[in-house]
């Protein structure tokens, strides 16, 4: 029970160990590759918008194995990135779909909109009025 | 490549790199190779991976590990049924925007001969 109590308030512990082996594997790259991968880490953190810990923690591990990849290859970090590092990043974060602070916007406004055609269909054919 | 090029790719790369994957499976690097050789040069080697780990998840392709000489070991794709039905689909798709696209091109270049 208690143990629940403070997983709730501070994450699972399962997650802390996962985030911890995380840390650790990027602080063993080697350069240009620990830089590259931890300016892009920081970027997901706010750019990703996720809210559910599971899901993070699995693009996390994604994304080392990329980094650890790379620096094996010693593949260059343009070549990994691209021109643009902004929509990199961005990309990489759309593939993993976990629960988002967004998402509870964007049910109010579907549900929003859901009303406001429900309006149309009380008027006129094409929601016009008839008579103009 | 221009950014028009950057924006369409965005959609049609998934269908590219399923296509790729009806060959033989592959690891990231190779499918990145192939894009480079086929002329498509600055699809960065993230981007197809981000796109890989994409498709995992939606589970369109089987993922093994596969030990490698240095560093960690490589994920090779292979199509599974559900990403073949997806492939297929794609096709439809693009078939259907091909022909639409055409078709509008094929007006505006009637018209500028009769103009000109």
């Amino acid at each position: 029970m208690a143990a629940k109590w403070i997983e709730t308030v501070i994450g699972s512990l399962e997650q802390k160990k996962q985030y911890r082996q995380y840390k650790a594997r990027v602080q063993a790259l080697p350069e240009p590759y620990h830089q590259a991968a931890k300016a892009l880490e920081r970027y997901l953190m706010y750019s990703s918008g996720l809210t559910d810990g599971d899901t993070m923690m699995t693009m996390f591990a994604d994304f080392a194995d990329l980094w650890e990849r790379a620096a094996a290859d010693e593949t260059p970090v343009r070549a990994i990135v691209g021109d643009d590092p902004v929509e990199f990043a961005e990309t990489f974060a759309a593939a993993y779909s976990g629960k988002q602070w967004i998402d509870k916007e964007r049910a109010r406004l579907i549900k929003a909109i859901d009303e406001a055609a429900a309006g149309d269909a009380a008027g006129g054919a094409d929601g016009r009025d008839v008579d103009a | 490549m221009g950014k028009q090029m950057t924006e369409m790719l965005k959609g049609t790369l998934e269908g590219i790199v399923l296509a790729i994957l009806t060959r033989r499976p592959a690891y990231g690097y190779e499918i990145t190779a192939w894009l480079r050789d086929q002329g498509f040069a600055e699809i960065a080697e993230g981007t197809v991976y981000a796109l890989l780990v994409r498709i995992e998840q939606r589970g369109l392709v089987d993922v093994e590990k596969v030990p490698s000489e240095k560093g960690p070991p490589r994920k090779v794709y292979s199509l599974n049924a559900q990403g073949r039905a997806h492939l297929d689909e794609f096709w439809k798709t693009w078939n259907f925007l091909v022909e639409r696209i055409e078709q509008l091109h094929h007006v505006q270049t009637d018209n500028t001969e009769r103009e000109g």
